[in-house]
């Protein structure tokens, strides 16, 4: 059953293993340059002791190919589900193959097991292979501003993307099982993976573990370390509840300007405003979750997606064995 | 052969066989006993039952009622029960990208009893190409591909549904006589849906017919041969004939009646021309009954009530 998923597959395998390869090349290029850059911007502001202050275009890759290589690189755990998942049980119900497949003295679940665990190790290869070119690429960029966490750095590095590819996988397969035509099916595998990974990186990640929330003086403010994740920041008035302004108020990160303070507002140093704030009892706050639960979250997200595409793999068994082919 | 001597070795026997889909009943109450060894016709016309009645016995579909044995046991997506039949889809379904030499590779892996090298000489015999995708062949070296890999399974049951529509008149004749070659041994059991009575006729010694999704006959075709008659004669009444023989089908023309019927002793009357029916003609005349399933009753006792009526 192996060498028949082989046989099956090698077109679509060496034709993923080239696209792949070119995408490689661009992060291998980009990267290199992006690390010597740098590198020696670093070795030019320890000289003149500047390195406090060093500007993003010290990477010398601008923001929109920054933004074009993340993009391309999200979109890979999603595209094995999606054009080998999806017409793997839909494709063979479509053209009537299953009926050569499934009279063979194999049975279905034997028959679905080997492709189904080929394409998820394929998928996860893949996504893994095309993720620790990620890792080592967004390096200099992370080193520079601590976006590890955030989501499109997060979502592109280390585990997850083998979570998400496995995940993409199973729903490719399931909702092909299920709709038994490839294109709905690649639709739903579209549509499914693109819901849910907006979800848990907008919100659900959000709250894995209960976020750490500090409070500080405005006139000290506080930034948390390292590559942090944010969940929300602003200000907390004497009360300790936070503050919004109203659309036409003054407002000073978002919080109304006590009319105590309003005459420091049209003076020539905006900062003025500051301790009469402080000194009015508001507060800065932010809640994040720690720079130091980045692995924690990693395995988490990974081990979410790794168990809903069990689920779906489950139902895709059920539904084979049951239904007629 | 007796009925006793039947059950004891038939290879399918189906009892009250039904499949249901959402509205449509795609088979009825299907009770057939084929015994070992027989190349058995199906035959019906479109959309009775055929193609579900072979789905059903290669564990493609699931039966709604009823229940089927087949080579002892009760079809079932088992290892030991697929590697005993072999299923040819009227679609006959290939990986069109996949080549001939692929496929034979596929049914090596897939089955304990792979006969590979026949499949190579019977291809190379019919000058058909082992290394072109098989989806640039034509639709008769396709069906020729998927004939040989399907034998090659050796299979102790053959099911195969249209095997013939997609061949010429001269591939078919190789054909069935390969098949009758490769049930020659005896212990080859073929059940082959076809429109082609004429074709077919010739290899085949057992026959199953299906209408309106239920069978109407199933039985040795030398038994069912020696049932039937053609009585030709002036146009007359039939209550005489009808009340020993069953009509089967009455054509009336402003001369003559020709009936087709199933015989209950010897036709007496002289004024009846009795000539043998051959297997279309009997074929043709269950067919044409317009009977849309009123009836829920065996293929015989119905057919006397028909014969009563008259």
């Amino acid at each position: 059953m192996t060498w028949v998923t082989w046989r099956q597959y090698r077109y679509q395998g060496a034709l993923t293993a080239a696209l792949t390869a070119v995408l490689a090349v661009v992060l291998l290029i980009t990267g290199l340059h992006a690390a010597w850059a740098w590198h020696s911007a670093l070795a030019a502001c320890t000289k003149d002791g500047s390195c406090a202050s060093l500007p993003d275009s010290n990477l010398s890759l601008s923001n929109t190919t920054i933004a074009a290589l993340v993009v391309a690189t999200s979109a890979v755990p999603l595209l094995p589900g999606l054009f080998w998942g999806a017409p793997m049980v839909a494709g063979e119900l479509e053209t009537g193959t299953n009926q050569f497949a499934w009279t063979q003295s194999i049975t279905r679940r034997h028959w679905l097991a080997v492709r189904t665990g080929w394409l998820l190790l394929a998928a996860a290869v893949l996504a893994g292979a095309v993720s620790a070119l990620a890792t080592w690429w967004s390096g200099p960029d992370n080193a520079l501003t601590a976006d590890a966490f955030k989501a499109n750095r997060f979502d592109i590095t280390h585990i997850v993307p083998v979570g998400y590819a496995i995940f993409a996988m199973a729903l490719g397969i399931c909702a092909g099982a299920l709709l038994r035509r490839t294109l709905p099916a690649l639709a739903v595998t579209l549509a499914g993976f693109a819901a849910l990974r907006v979800l848990t990186s907008q919100w659900l990640r959000l709250h894995f573990m209960t976020p750490v929330t500090v409070y500080y003086k405005l006139t000290a403010p506080f930034t948390p370390n390292g590559s942090y994740l944010a969940v929300s920041q602003g200000i907390v008035g004497a009360n300790g509840k936070p503050l919004t302004a109203g659309p036409n108020s003054y407002g000073y990160n978002g919080a109304p300007i006590p009319a105590g303070c309003m005459r420091f507002t049209g003076s020539p140093n905006p900062g003025a405003v500051v301790p009469c704030l402080s000194a009015h009892g508001y507060r800065g706050y932010v809640t994040y979750q720690p720079a130091s639960r980045f692995w924690a979250f990693q395995g988490i997200e990974t081990g979410i997606f790794v168990v809903l595409a069990a689920v779906l793999l489950g139902v895709t068994f059920w539904v084979l064995k049951r239904r007629d082919a | 052969m007796t009925e006793e001597g039947h059950r004891m070795t038939a290879v399918i026997e189906t009892s009250g066989l039904t499949k249901q889909y959402r509205r449509v009943t795609a088979l009825s109450d299907c009770t057939i006993s084929v015994p070992e060894g027989r190349i058995s016709a199906l035959v019906g016309p479109n959309g009775a039952g055929k193609t579900t009645l072979l789905r059903l016995l290669a564990v493609l579909a699931a039966p709604t009622a009823g229940r089927a044995t087949v080579l002892g046991g009760p079809p079932r997506q088992d290892p030991a029960y697929l590697a005993e039949i072999g299923f040819l889809a009227q679609e006959i379904p290939l990986y069109r990208r996949l080549t001939a030499r692929d496929h034979i590779g596929i049914g090596a892996h897939l089955n304990p009893r792979w006969d590979g090298e026949s499949v190579r000489e019977r291809l190379g015999g019919l000058k058909i190409p082992l290394d072109r995708p098989v989806g640039t062949l034509s639709g008769g070296q396709r069906a020729q591909v998927a004939l040989a890999l399907t034998l090659a399974k050796r299979p102790r049951l053959l099911l195969l549904d249209e095997p013939l529509a997609a061949l010429d008149p001269l591939a078919r004749r190789n054909f069935l006589a390969a098949l009758a070659e490769a049930a020659a041994g005896g212990d080859l059991t073929i059940v082959l849906s076809s429109h082609l009575i004429a074709d077919i006729e010739r290899v085949c010694d057992h026959l199953i017919l299906l209408a309106a999704s239920r069978v109407q006959l199933c039985g040795d075709t030398e038994t069912l041969l020696a049932e039937h008659r053609v009585l030709t004669g002036p146009r007359k009444d039939t209550t005489a004939i009808a009340r020993t023989h069953a009509i089967v089908r009455e054509d009336t023309t402003a001369r003559q009646t020709t009936l087709l019927v199933k015989l209950n002793g010897p036709v007496i009357d002289p004024a009846w021309a009795v000539e043998e029916a051959n297997l279309e003609e009997i074929v043709l005349g269950y067919m044409s009954q317009d009977d849309a399933g009123h009836g829920a009753g065996p293929a015989d006792a119905r057919l006397s009530a028909i014969g009563g009526d008259r």
